[in-house]
């Protein structure tokens, strides 16, 4: 493999061993096999260790702030509805502080790819409770063990009628880089949920529990099956890996429902003469 | 060390940086302000900085952190002369501010070397003495009054202009003495043989030749000068920090937006005037007779009030006459008990007043919510069902007459008709209005005609006589509220995409920019919440949008950290401010300026940011424009303060010239190298957006290096921090000026909504030692523009809110504030109120 979305001269912030590394190499590999161009795409993040990312390729970036990275690649694309745009962040990120934007976002259908890491931990702060942990697990501040139900995306974006659904898990990354690859060509909001372990403040939920409680989705898989798909994303211990629910036909994204034409808005101005006009109305 | 010793260590060329300080040699080379050896862009190292320390925003405090490297020669003759000329430079330039001697003189010679230009050429054509005769004494006093403004010409290159040899200056040097010479020579010819003039001999032709060479030259050194005094080149020079976009080798894209570069004015010369000023410029209005009636409408919400309010204020305007009115209302969609303020004059209003001259009662309730506003003589209409015992009311048949025509939801035209007809108005402007809002559905024109029947027999002696105005000029002007002037005036500064929650009183201009979206090319979403609206709105401008977010205190509370990210990503954000009184929830729909300390200082982490707070609907305009344009110039948040009172008072406005509001877009075309954050002269690194260019746009909220890396090196950051408080430094230059009406001694001083309540209560007064002092850029102040106020013996702060936020922002510039005036009731100023208040104030003072 080339390196054409290297970013050079840059000082990577994980642990060794970290499932970082091989989500950051996903997604440079897609990014290249779909021979998408570096200054037409753009990947905002959040904060987190996930969230670093995009610090790593070579692309346009938006690093905002805790959990707001969905509404900043909104206005990105209503700004510029011809760029490529990747939300991507951490579970906390996503689910937890930006948990309202997340439902809203599947609900304006934009069209982005949103790929979660999702570790079931929180890194950065160094290893509390995240909202997908799993009840029991037990951390510096949850010292009795998670009682809140684990927060479950791909049943709430279904329920919110997501036009792409998936789960992958970075423990069986070429599979994962297919779903990838199949997301980054929807069109319309796509969501990425990735399994990824932490290695050093979860060590429940490692690469061996991923291995050992997932499985990948057989072909004979209906991905188009609504009905099929919500069983499928309440089904635990193996969860199901792969494309949950697709729909091909997911309607106008939010970019063609309120913009008059696709145009970049640094390219378009105002009629000032129109606006005299509209003053004088008055 | 000596002073020429000293000189060799000016940071140039990897040579150490020195600076000297009261006779103290300081090692500056380290420091990121002093990179280059240069400092601001205005002083440089290698030399004495004692004078010129007088003139920096710090104090001698900031060479404590330098090492000492020696100490400077006392007895030096050369650092006297130095520090000498400096300081006499200083003083002449502020001579030379004050008295402009160049541009006072040098009109003579230009306009008389273009006089005897012009009459050699009438008597080339026509051989008459006289006009010899006058081409020579012209000719020579042009030359001698050339010689006059050749001194302060120069003074002024060496004073305002440090020598600067930029063409614009040779050009000008070169020919001001070609011109010079050829006069002297020119008058020699002359006065060696004045026949001269009519032989075509080599000294003839000679002659003539010099005096329409001159004729010429000096419309060059005329064309150079002008271009020296507004060009920027005068400005590079004269500003402490110059723009700089040279650093980085970016392109500006084609098209209209990208060819702007960060040193173009922007194109706001002039604010528009006032109405009043408008009026008497063009159409010549007098104001004789100066006589206004108030009327108070109340009712339940859903009565029809605001129906009432707007065929009224049509009405009385297409009457000619001025109209003003506002509203307050209770938190709630049906019922309560609101009232709208009508006011009508001969002439310009432009605040409410709290008593009332006619009362119009749609309810019951409403006649006892209004009665706080009732002077001794005012007149109370109401149906004859609300019985009210002992009451002045009047009685009329609202309910039963609304009732025979067939609903009693014409009980507001009803009124309407009744109030035209008391007011022995011509009926015919209330028809048209009703007509126009109705577009002729049901029968409110019989109903108000019916009213107006009975309103024609009711005579109420004791209301004032309106005279009859039907001004032209008045009917042309327009109707509005502020929150409609804002949307234009943000609609001239090219915004084209807003994201917002609904909030009172900021919904308006969400609901004006969904209006205009059907018209322009705007991108709208309602957002989830505030943080999402501000978030939207920052992605909206990072991929090249001009965008903005709508909201009150609450919702502007929550997008604190997202302000903070505009500041340190050093993305753009327009932000309308809508006041409504707080803490939490307060009162929703009623005004107060009090959110002011919250637009200063929310967001964490020092950044630079800009408030606006308009006071009229041209300064609605105004600054909606500015705040879009300064936005995208600085790369930072700018916030419009508006309030509930100015959201939803209605006002009259004359025409604007929209093609005034050039937009310019700050947006750089990337090259393969570029780097987003490029430190820069000004702070202002080009921004680029993405797709547009080749390079990569890396803007991120952690601190970063220039290419928009994560950073944790501390020298970085330092450098970072600098850049961004650069732009800070250079914002002040930006700011609108303070205005100042009258020529009083006791300044009484206010900001945004509160400008038409005490222009009005200062008119009542009338008193010859009050001046009125308006703020619209509230934040950041420019220490030169307050210097304004020093010329006042009192100052009375006059402000909507608990905390007088703004007279602490006065204080903090070293102003003293004599006296406060403050108001946090729910409402905004009544300029009746506020009458009884400034005297108040005057008394204690006296």
């Amino acid at each position: 493999m080339s390196h054409l979305f290297d970013r050079e001269n840059v000082d990577v912030a994980w642990c060794p061993g970290c499932g970082n590394f091989g989500i950051l190499k996903l997604i440079k590999e897609v990014l290249e096999e779909l021979q998408v161009e570096k200054n037409n795409t753009v990947i905002v993040s959040g904060i987190g260790q996930a969230a670093k990312t995009p610090y790593y390729v070579d692309t346009n970036m938006f690093g905002v702030l805790h959990g707001r990275a969905l509404p900043a690649a909104t206005g990105i694309k209503m700004a510029n509805p011809q760029l490529n745009v990747v939300a991507e962040g951490g579970d906390g990120d996503m689910y937890g502080e930006g948990g309202n934007h997340f439902i809203h976002t599947v609900r304006r259908n934009v069209n982005i790819v949103h790929v979660v890491h999702n570790n079931m931990v929180y890194g950065l702060t160094k290893g509390q409770a995240s909202p997908t942990s799993q009840k029991g697990f037990e951390t510096k501040v949850q010292v009795n063990g998670v009682t809140n139900e684990p927060f479950n995306p791909l049943a709430v974006a279904l329920s919110l009628r997501a036009g792409f659904v998936s789960r992958v898990s970075i423990a069986n990354a070429e599979h994962a880089k297919e779903v990838l690859k199949a997301a980054f060509l929807h069109h319309g909001y796509a969501l990425v949920d990735i399994f990824q372990p932490c290695v050093t403040f979860n060590k429940t939920n490692t690469y061996h529990w991923f291995r050992d409680n997932t499985y990948a989705l057989e072909d004979s898989y209906d991905s188009s099956d609504f009905n099929a798909a919500l069983g499928k994303a309440f089904e635990m211990m193996p969860m199901p890996l792969g494309v949950i629910y697709q729909n091909k036909n997911s309607g106008a994204t939010l970019e063609e429902n309120i913009r008059k034409s696709g145009e970049p808005l640094y390219r378009t101005s105002h009629d000032l003469g129109k606006i005299q006009e509209l003053f004088e109305s008055y | 060390m000596t002073v020429e010793e000293l000189k060799q260590y000016d940071g140039r060329n990897n040579a150490k940086a020195y600076v000297a300080y009261k006779n103290v040699v300081y090692d500056v080379t380290q420091s990121p302000l002093w990179q280059q050896g240069e400092h601001q862009g205005a002083h440089n190292a290698g030399i004495d900085l004692t004078s010129e320390l007088l003139g920096a925003p710090h104090g001698e405090e900031v060479f404590k952190k330098f090492p000492v490297v020696g100490t400077l020669e006392e007895a030096s003759q050369k650092k006297e002369e130095h520090s000498s000329s400096e300081l006499l430079k200083t003083h002449l330039r502020l001579l030379y501010k004050k008295y402009h001697p160049h541009p006072m003189t040098v009109h003579f010679p230009i306009a008389l070397h273009l006089f005897a230009a012009g009459f050699d050429i009438l008597f080339l054509a026509e051989k008459k003495d006289a006009y010899a005769i006058g081409v020579f004494y012209s000719f020579l006093v042009a030359t001698v009054m050339g010689f006059v403004a050749m001194v302060p010409g120069m003074l002024s290159w060496w004073i305002n202009y440090n020598l600067s040899t930029h063409y614009a200056f040779v050009v000008k040097l070169i020919v001001a003495a070609i011109t010079l010479v050829l006069g002297v020579i020119g008058i020699g010819i002359y006065l060696e043989n004045p026949n001269i003039v009519y032989d075509y001999s080599f000294l003839g032709v000679t002659y003539h030749a010099i005096v329409l060479l001159t004729g010429l030259n000096v419309i060059i050194l005329g064309y150079y000068g002008g271009k020296i005094s507004w060009g920027n080149l005068g400005e590079e020079k004269m500003q402490t920090v110059s723009f700089d976009t040279n650093e980085t080798d970016v392109m500006m894209a084609e098209g209209k937006f990208h060819d702007v570069d960060y040193e173009a004015p922007i194109g706001f010369s002039t604010p528009t005037s006032s109405v009043k000023a408008e009026l008497s410029a063009k159409h010549g209005v007098e104001e004789t007779h100066h006589v206004s009636i108030s009327i108070l409408i109340g009712g339940a919400a859903g009565l029809g009030i605001d129906t009432l309010e707007k065929i009224l204020s049509d009405a009385f305007k297409e009457s000619g006459y001025y109209v003003f009115s506002t509203k307050e209302f209770m938190s709630r969609v049906r019922g309560g008990s609101n009232t709208t303020l009508l006011r009508v004059a001969d002439f310009p209003l432009q605040a409410p007043c709290w008593e009332v001259d006619v009362a119009i009662a749609l309810d019951a309730l409403a006649l006892e919510h209004m009665k706080h506003r009732y002077k001794k003589d005012t007149v109370i209409f109401g149906d004859e069902s609300f019985n009210e015992k002992g009451s002045d009311m009047i009685a009329v048949e609202m309910k039963e007459s609304a009732k025979k025509f067939g609903d009693a939801r014409y009980a507001n035209t009803y009124m309407a008709g009744l109030l035209f007809g008391v007011l022995k108005m011509d009926k015919t402007a209330l028809m048209q209005s009703i007509e126009h809002h109705f577009k002729g559905e049901g029968a409110n024109k019989d109903v108000a005609e019916s009213g107006y029947e009975t309103g024609t027999d009711i005579a109420i002696p004791s209301l004032p006589q309106l005279p009859r105005l039907d001004n032209d000029a008045i009917k042309k002007l327009h109707l509005m509220d502020g929150t409609t002037a804002c949307g234009f005036g943000f609609l001239a500064g090219g915004c084209n995409m807003i994201t917002a929650y609904p909030m009172s009183p900021s919904t308006g201009v969400l609901n004006f920019m969904a209006s205009m979206s059907k018209e322009f090319d705007i991108a709208l979403e309602q957002s989830e919440d505030e943080i999402a609206s501000l978030m939207m709105t920052l992605g909206g401008w990072y991929g090249g949008a001009r965008a903005m977010t709508s909201t009150s205190g609450g919702g502007f509370a929550l997008m604190g950290e997202a302000l903070s990210l505009s500041g340190m990503t050093e993305t753009p954000a327009v932000i309308y401010l809508a006041q409504r009184p707080g803490p939490a929830t307060g009162l929703p729909t009623r005004s107060e300026q009090g959110d002011l300390n919250l637009a200063l200082y929310s967001g964490h982490g020092p950044f630079p940011r800009v408030v606006l707070a308009p006071g009229s609907l041209e300064e609605c305009i105004d600054c909606g424009y500015l705040a879009f344009e300064l936005a995208d110039r600085y790369q930072i948040p700018v916030i419009v303060l508006s309030d509930q009172y100015l959201a939803d008072s209605i006002f009259m406005i004359a025409d604007v010239d929209f093609s005034a509001y050039e937009e310019h877009r700050y947006i750089a075309k990337s090259t393969k190298e570029y780097e987003r954050y490029a430190d820069a002269h000004s702070g202002i690194s080009p921004r680029a957006v993405p797709g547009l260019g080749e390079g990569l746009i890396c803007a991120v909220g952690d601190e970063h290096d220039e290419r928009g890396q994560i950073t944790e090196d501390y020298e970085m950051r330092e450098q970072m921090v600098s850049k961004r408080a650069r732009k800070a430094a250079l914002l002040t230059q930006e700011a609108l000026a303070p205005t100042c009406k009258g020529k009083g001694e006791i300044a009484v001083i206010g900001w945004g909504s509160s400008k038409g309540a005490i222009a009005e209560a200062l008119e009542r007064l009338d008193d010859k030692r009050l001046s009125h002092v308006h703020f619209a850029w509230v934040h950041p102040l420019s220490p030169e523009q307050l210097s304004v106020l020093d010329g006042y013996k009192y100052k009375i702060v006059v402000e909507n809110n608990a905390d007088a936020a703004f007279a602490d922002q006065l204080k903090l510039h070293d102003i003293h504030v004599d006296d406060k005036i403050l108001q946090s009731n729910g409402f905004s100023f009544f300029a009746d109120q506020l009458t009884n208040m400034i005297e108040k104030s005057l008394k204690e003072l006296s």
